[in-house]
Formats: C-alpha cells, sequence, structure tokens
C-alpha cells in the first residue's frame, strides 16, 4: 500500500508537509549559517593572539637589531683605528680622515663627546597686552635660527632636548609642541652643541644675531657653556 | 513518506548554500522565525498523536505564525519595543508545553504496551 502510494502521485497532505519541512530546514540551516558567520567574526580573539605573536617577534628582531648595531659600532671603531694608523705613516691621508671624522659626526654615525654650549629657549610669560599667543611661544623656526647659526660655526653634533640631530634630520612644527625626527618635545627647548664654546658663544651672541633676534620675538634665551657634553651615536631607532 | 525527508534534506542545503547576508538588526527576525516554525512543528506532532490533526490547521498555523512573528519583531524594530521578546516568550512557552504533551502521550501509550 505505502509503496503504491510512493510511486503515485503523492498526496496532499504528504506534499504540503515536505513543503513545510522544506522551509523549516531553509530557516534552520540558514540562522545557522548566519550564527556560524557571527563565530567567525569573533574569531577576532585568535587575530589578537597573532598580533602578540607578532608583537614578540618584533621585540626579537628589535634586539638582534640592537645587537647588530652594536656591532657595527665597533667595527667602525676599528676602521677609524686602521685610518688613524694610516695618519701616522702617511700625512696626506691626515686631511681626508678629518673629513670622514667630520661628515660622521654630521650624519651621528660615532659618539661625540667634548666642550660645548647649551642654549635653551623657554616661552615668555604670559602678557595680557600679547592678544596673540603665537607672538611669545618658542616656533620650530626659532629652533632652526639657532641650529643653523650653530652648525655654521662649526658645531660637531647638535641635539635637542637630548635628540641628537643628523644629516636627514627634520623638525615640524606641531601646534605648542616640535616634532624632531619623530619624537615630540614640548618647550622649553635646550639645543646643546659640542664644539669650540668660544667661537660658538661668539657666534650666538653677535650684536643682531640670533640671540638678539629671538629676545626680540619675546623668547627667553639662556646660553650657558658646557664642559663636557656627550652624545651617544645614533642607532638605526633613533631614525624615523 | 520519503518526501518530506527529501523536502528537509534540500532546504537545509539550500540554507547552508545562501550567501545572502541580512543586516544585524533583522537577525531577530530570524530567530524568531526558527522558533515559530519548531512550535508548530511540535504542535503538529501533538496533534497528531491526540487524533487531532488537521493539513489545513497545521500548515497555516506553520506559515502564519512564521509571518506574524517576522511582523511582531519588526514592528517592535520600528517602534524601538522588544516586541520580538513577546513572540519569543509565547512560542519557547508553548513549545515548551508541546513537548511535555508529546512525552506524556508517549510514556502513556508506551506504558498501556508494556501492560498489555
Amino acid at each position: 500500500m505505502k509503496k503504491t502510494k510512493l510511486l503515485k502521485v503523492p498526496s496532499r497532505g504528504l506534499i504540503t508537509i515536505s513543503m513545510v519541512s522544506l522551509v523549516l530546514g531553509f530557516i534552520l540551516a540558514y540562522s545557522y549559517s548566519i550564527s556560524s558567520d557571527d563565530t567567525n567574526k569573533n574569531a577576532n580573539v585568535s587575530g589578537f593572539q597573532e598580533q602578540e605573536k607578532y608583537r614578540e617577534k618584533l621585540v626579537e628582531q628589535k634586539e638582534r637589531n640592537k645587537e647588530l648595531n652594536e656591532e657595527i659600532i665597533v667595527k667602525q671603531q676599528k676602521v677609524r683605528d686602521f685610518e688613524q694608523s694610516f695618519v701616522e705613516s702617511e700625512e696626506s691621508v691626515e686631511d681626508l680622515v678629518e673629513e670622514a671624522e667630520l661628515l660622521r659626526l654630521l650624519i651621528g654615525d660615532i659618539p661625540s663627546q667634548g666642550k660645548g654650549i647649551t642654549v635653551s629657549l623657554e616661552d615668555g610669560a604670559y602678557d595680557p597686552s600679547q592678544e596673540n599667543p603665537n607672538d611669545y611661544i618658542v616656533h620650530e623656526s626659532h629652533v632652526f635660527k639657532v641650529i643653523n647659526e650653530l652648525k655654521i660655526s662649526g658645531a660637531e653634533a647638535i641635539s635637542i632636548n637630548g635628540q641628537r640631530l643628523h644629516a636627514n634630520s627634520y623638525i615640524r612644527c606641531t601646534g605648542p609642541v616640535i616634532v624632531v625626527d619623530g619624537k615630540t618635545f614640548p618647550a622649553p627647548f635646550t639645543i646643546e652643541a659640542v664644539g669650540d664654546p668660544k667661537v660658538l658663544l661668539a657666534s650666538v651672541n653677535l650684536g643682531g644675531g640670533v640671540v638678539d633676534q629671538l629676545t626680540s620675538d619675546n623668547i627667553v634665551v639662556t646660553v650657558g657653556e658646557k664642559d663636557l657634553i656627550t652624545m651617544p651615536a645614533l642607532r638605526d631607532d633613533d631614525y624615523s | 513518506m520519503w518526501l518530506p525527508l527529501l523536502g528537509l534534506i534540500l532546504g537545509i542545503s539550500l540554507g547552508l548554500l545562501t550567501e545572502i547576508q541580512i543586516p544585524e538588526i533583522y537577525e531577530s527576525y530570524l530567530s524568531i522565525a526558527v522558533l515559530a516554525a519548531l512550535d508548530t512543528l511540535f504542535g503538529g506532532i501533538r496533534a497528531h498523536l491526540q487524533h487531532v490533526y488537521d493539513d489545513k490547521v497545521f500548515v497555516s498555523g506553520f506559515f502564519f505564525n512564521i509571518g506574524l512573528a517576522a511582523a511582531l519583531a519588526f514592528l517592535g524594530v520600528h517602534l524601538g519595543i522588544d516586541l520580538y521578546l513577546a513572540a519569543i516568550f509565547a512560542f519557547g512557552v508553548r513549545l515548551f508545553q508541546n513537548i511535555a504533551v508529546i512525552r506524556r502521550i508517549l510514556l502513556t501509550k508506551w506504558s498501556e504496551r508494556k501492560n498489555q
């Protein structure tokens, strides 16, 4: 009886029940697939773990970089020693070596140490008569002026708030702070320069020179001599 | 007898293969539709066991309940009231009741058969 029913045209009730089960199956499966999609979205948790993994890798790489950098410093010291020995043997090379030394100082490859001066720039005191605070705060252009003056007067190495400048350094103004090679510094800015203090002091204090110009811009400039300024060699991390 | 099963399998595969994405706010509709469908299904089984099963009642109840639940949820979304909770509550209660009745019927049937 059942078989004949199956082979024949199915009854209406069977068809309706089939339709119902089709719809039911569709709804169930669809909602299942949607909720499993949601769990896929929640898989961000595993993404977090991945992030952690990459961070560890980064730290590892940075440590390796540090090691390699130290190696570079040692190797460069060796090269310099060789050059020094050349100087002793051949007088003519001496000038070239000196130039190389200067260039190295310029790009911040080797540490710099010696006498020098410090110039600190501070925002002027709040002045109610000045409507525009721009008129009495330190701008990056002021820092530029000082740095240019120091470079012209033969400073071996210059740093701003401890951040040593190299040949490709950049200084950017971002509101009340300035950015030096990607690091942000607020006022007051202390600019240190290694070099002959006499020359450097004379050049910044020149009549109508940098100090005068800055003072007329309502900036508190303090210039001082320092017996020993030490600036470490720049590592790759410091370039940004 | 095989036709409903075939329909179920076809429906499940269709549902699994569909790649349509629906917005998150409409997902409550779907959950309600699932509940309504399950409720009607168990209601049908109960009716069948109680020998009061009627094709028309079952089928109309199935689709009407799904539609009503979706409409309620729609209204709720647009009114800012979680009206779908009402549907979930109602269907949930009925689902439990239906299953309880089915269980009792089956239990009595089983014990009767044992006594015979």
